[in-house]
């Protein structure tokens, strides 16, 4: 049996985490917020409250440090992640580039002080990736990401995500990302991303990369990034 | 050989027997009450097991005797408590639920006795039965909830934070490994397990365990919202079956 992680990695707690005694005062606070402080998010503003409430319900799915978590699903690490990145698929979620009914419904609400506040408490956690991925080709992961497959002209992965794979601007953090999130990601990429012909974006970078890639490298890959911290 | 029928009529004769039984020896609330009851489950379940030869006699009678209370497909029954559908669910879900009981992570008399006596092997032989099961809802959630709970469980509520249910459950509620299948769970249990999580689940602050992810979904919900998205769930058919069990 696989463990769940689902408790936040220590050095990570931050002020409003819910302890067991604590959960019972924060959740109606939190709620009380939502329900006097939405004009005040249309006006550009954000409370406390109301980003630590919305950081809580990111966390049901994407994990308690935004680490990642095993549902249904396989849902993406967000700890770490460039806010550039962050900003930009849940506007690509709203415009129908990027195709999840759920999290189009989740963007959808999201003011832009929602956002930033967000984004930015994300690009901060730093906790130890989940791990799990099997460890007998991330060597091969590791030579191609560093050095990419000439033969099959795929570039070093480093050149754009950075050496240490924590992304840049709109180029997303891969170190700690889930296995099997990155394996369905590029074994899917066109059916995934840049699915608005009218509203073409920086996915169609990634399209034919995803494209020369073999399966076994996709999961060489993915085994090395997903143990990177 | 008995026709189907009559062997459906004898067990679910059975049940309201045992059903009947469990009723009095409630009332005597005893040990040995307890003790009679589970000898009765034993040997009620023992006799129905001559009529199938795929499984080992051992094997057989323990799923007669959860099939007692939990229903002669495992599709969940109304006894004095709503008592779970099995049938479908997650193999990886039933035993950590067990050992949850054994645990006092999830607070159960009866389970913590029943799962008490359960090997490694019979645990294995009992999850894979249960997820290859697949019988309809029992039905009975009143209907105009459906639509509202639908929309909760496919979307969430992101204004007020309500998670979309789907998104570790499933689009067709089947679950996965320790995240339970939903699809056909009763009304009443659904209700009752949503409601009192944080009085059921995570029980032993020295073992926490995945119940800690449910609590704060569990108490973003309100009664409402609870009944709709139990009469949603109670409601749906899974005609794959649960992709991930081990057969």
């Amino acid at each position: 049996m696989k463990p769940m992680n689902f408790r936040r990695p220590q050095g990570q707690h931050r002020s409003t985490f819910r302890s067991p005694a604590g959960t019972a005062l924060i959740l109606p606070a939190a709620v009380l917020a939502l329900s006097f402080s939405s004009p005040a998010a249309a006006q550009g503003n954000v409370s406390k409250a109301e980003a630590d409430a919305k950081l809580r319900y990111c966390e049901v799915c994407h994990g308690v440090s935004a680490q990642g978590f095993h549902g249904y699903y396989p849902i993406p690490r967000l700890a770490g992640q460039p806010t550039e990145y962050l900003k930009n698929q849940l506007q690509a979620f709203v415009e129908h580039r990027r195709t999840s009914n759920i999290m189009f419904n989740v963007g959808h609400v999201l003011s832009p002080a929602m956002i930033d506040a967000l984004t930015t408490d994300f690009n901060q956690l730093n906790p130890k990736p989940l791990g799990g991925a099997p460890k007998e080709n991330i060597d091969e992961g590791k030579n191609i990401f560093e050095n990419g497959v000439a033969a099959a002209n795929v570039p070093a992965c480093a050149s754009c995500h950075g050496p240490q794979a924590k992304g840049n601007g709109p180029f997303p953090r891969l170190a700690g990302q889930l296995y099997d999130y990155i394996t369905a990601k590029l074994t899917n990429w066109d059916k995934e991303r840049g699915q608005n012909p009218s509203s073409p974006d920086t996915s169609a970078v990634m399209q034919p990369i995803a494209h020369s890639l073999t399966q076994p490298q996709i999961k060489a890959v993915a085994a090395y990034l997903s143990y990177l911290e | 050989m008995r026709s189907l029928n009559s062997l459906q009529f004898n067990r679910t004769t059975r049940a309201r027997f045992v059903w009947l039984v469990s009723q009095k020896l409630k009332s005597a609330g005893s040990h040995v009450g307890l003790a009679a009851l589970i000898l009765t489950f034993v040997l009620v379940g023992t006799v129905s097991a001559q009529h199938r030869i795929s499984l080992s006699g051992d094997v057989q009678a323990k799923i007669s005797y959860c099939k007692d209370c939990h229903g002669v497909s495992a599709q969940g029954f109304n006894g004095y408590y709503p008592i779970p559908r099995l049938a479908g669910q997650q193999p990886e879900y039933i035993e950590n639920q067990l050992r949850a009981f054994i645990e006092h992570r999830r607070t159960n008399n009866i389970m913590f006795n029943v799962a008490h006596s359960l090997s490694p092997a019979m645990i294995n032989a009992l999850t894979a039965h249960f997820a290859s099961l697949n019988p309809p809802p029992i039905g009975g959630a009143p209907r105009q909830l459906v639509a509202t709970g639908r929309k909760i469980f496919e979307d969430g509520m992101p204004e007020v934070n309500i998670a979309a249910c789907a998104a570790c459950h499933g689009p067709e509620a089947t679950g996965s490994g320790q995240i339970p299948r939903l699809a056909g769970q009763l009304y009443p249990y659904m209700i009752k397990t949503l409601g009192s999580w944080d009085k059921e689940r995570g029980r032993n602050p020295t073992v926490p365990d995945a119940a800690a992810i449910m609590s704060p979904v569990a108490h973003s919900l309100n009664k409402s919202q609870i009944e709709a998205v139990a009469a949603f769930v109670s409601t749906l058919r899974s005609p794959r079956g649960t992709p991930n069990a081990v057969q």
